[in-house]
């Protein structure tokens, strides 16, 4: 008995929590486009954003290379970006990547991150790097990009 | 728009904030537990945050690291003809490639091949790539490549899992002897970024073919005159999913007791690459002439049309594709006019990628060669990639 109460007790610390959760996890916010916070990259149209995921463009102007980072399969993120820079499904992507690989125009895949941690602490890490995170979690230690001239919090922004 | 995922971690991380103004002074052996299990769970979660940051900074090492990637390719065939060519099963290539990123700008690229024969396997370097790139304009390359003619013969080429039907048009087939397949050399290319016509091109030139014309000359140019070949691509970035492209390919032609043959292949592309639609369309031009004689010539004139639609929703695995190819060689064609490579198909079949690696295909194709009457015949074939992606 003593040791169910101390277990229910302990679940309904998490209550606060939780409903904040609750209520917030419902919630829907852009997504960011990250980059190391000492890139001289400010602005890219969605054209050039696109180029940059589809490996067409492989390259920053100071001739670094770009290092993508992509989340992995069953996050909303990834989803998103599927469904609006790439335009393709899960199948697709993974079809487009291996062509990509098959036809010898980049030596590997994007590097695939597993968090928004992870995502952070590599773009942080990398200089070259590029990914994508939801808006509200981004921190003042990435440079996030503006896309089309606009921040994620302005009307207009096209990732949302 | 995506929902927020760093709430749910407060929730796991057990941050100071969720259990501010919770703390009694009495410490009853509820308490007592309650407070060791909670020590409890916030160790496992220490110890799971301490994990995944040891996790990042091996990914960060790893990117630093030269990069090793591994892709393998192969198909296994089933073949039924009413023609007296012996049908059954037949096993495809089994190819296996290796690429590497020593560095921001060196890449090596390697492919490795087992093809079947009647009674043996043949292993084979496809290709071979050094790659230095000092810029998206400017890539600079050497080695052995799949010829940049057309757009099948690099697009899919050995990849029989990432092209929709189950073989390939006959002008491009194993051996062709109209489209010279690899070729060794030098390459250079890059595209045009920040252009909003999304321009590619690539330069090169190399070892001409071998006297086996269908052959690479791997050893050396047998005649000391390079092959030479451009090719420009379009991928218009307002009409995303399209590709079109140009492409010149020149040689001289050396064979044991013929007189020499110059060569000039002109070929043209546009296809759509989403796949509801997928629509490839592609002609290729040859001349074939005496270099001591130019009024002993002939022409090759080579298309096809291939059209596929994946199904939307519950039936998006399978995809239904048709084609139709056509190929002419001119009699009086110094190389190629007794070869019997006149050739004419259509083709009809079905996709259905019941593996995210793999693809089941089954295809009627009626098709007739060098006008020797028409036959039918009905392939099966299972391909399959082996990759992390």
């Amino acid at each position: 008995m003593k040791t169910t109460s101390a277990v229910l007790l302990l679940m309904l610390s998490f209550v606060p929590a939780t409903a904040v959760l609750s209520a917030e996890g419902e919630a829907q916010h852009p997504l960011a486009i990250v980059v190391h916070k000492d890139s001289k990259i400010d602005n890219l149209s969605l054209e050039e954003l696109r180029n940059i995921f589809l490996a067409n463009q492989q390259f920053w102007p100071d001739r670094s290379r770009i290092i993508l980072l992509v989340r992995a399969p069953k996050s909303e993120e990834r989803d998103f970006v599927l469904n609006t820079i790439y335009q393709m499904d899960e199948a697709q992507f993974r079809q487009y990547w291996i062509a990509k690989m098959f036809r010898a125009e980049v030596p590997r895949g994007p590097k695939i991150v597993f968090s928004t941690d992870m995502t952070r602490d590599l773009v942080l890490a990398i200089p070259g790097s590029i990914s994508f995170i939801n808006a509200q979690e981004v921190s003042g230690d990435v440079r996030v990009l503006r896309i089309d001239g606009k921040l994620p919090d302005e009307d207009g922004y096209p990732l949302k | 728009m995506i929902g927020s995922e760093g709430k749910k971690a407060v929730v796991f991380r057990l941050e100071p904030t969720t259990w501010g103004g919770t703390a009694t002074n009495i410490l009853s052996p509820i308490t007592i537990r309650t407070i060791l299990a909670t020590a409890v769970c916030s160790g496992l979660l220490v110890s799971y945050e301490g994990s995944a940051q040891e996790s990042n900074a091996a990914a960060i090492a790893e990117i630093s690291q030269p990069q090793f990637n591994f892709l393998g390719f192969g198909d296994i065939s089933y073949i039924t003809r009413d023609a007296d060519d012996p049908g059954g099963f037949a096993v495809g290539q089994a190819v296996a490639q290796v690429s590497a990123s020593l560095d921001d700008s060196l890449s090596i690229f390697g492919e490795f091949s087992l093809t079947a024969n009647d009674s043996s396997q043949n292993a084979a370097i496809e290709r071979m790539i050094v790659k230095y790139s000092f810029s998206d304009l400017f890539k600079l390359s050497a080695g052995r490549y799949h010829s940049p003619i057309g757009y099948w013969n690099s697009a899919f080429h050995h990849g029989a899992w990432l092209q929709t039907t189950v073989s390939r048009p006959q002008v491009y087939r194993f051996g062709s002897q109209i489209v010279p397949i690899h070729f060794a050399g030098a390459l250079i290319e890059g595209t045009w970024a920040k252009n909003s016509l999304g321009l590619s091109y690539m330069a090169g030139f190399g070892n001409g073919r071998h006297e086996n014309i269908s052959q690479p000359g791997d050893a050396g140019d047998i005649n000391g005159d390079n092959a030479w070949m451009v090719q420009l691509s379009a991928r218009p970035a307002k009409l995303y999913g399209l590709n079109a492209g140009l492409g010149f390919y020149t040689d001289k032609i050396s064979q044991d007791n013929e007189p020499e043959i110059n060569e000039k292949t002109t070929s043209a592309y546009v296809v759509w690459a989403k796949e509801s639609p997928e629509i490839l369309l592609e002609y290729l031009y040859s001349t074939h002439d005496l270099v001591n004689d130019s009024s002993v010539s002939g022409d090759v004139n080579s298309w096809y049309a291939q059209f596929a639609y994946r199904l939307k929703g519950k039936h998006r695995n399978w995809k239904p594709y048709a084609r139709y190819e056509y190929t002419k060689v001119d009699d009086s064609d110094p190389l190629l006019g007794d070869q019997g490579l006149n050739y004419e198909a259509g083709i009809l079949g079905v996709r259905w990628d019941f593996n995210p690696h793999a693809a089941l295909k089954g295809e009627y194709r009626n098709e007739e060669y060098d006008d020797s009457g028409r036959e039918n015949n009905f392939r099966v074939q299972v391909s399959f990639v082996l990759s992390k992606l």
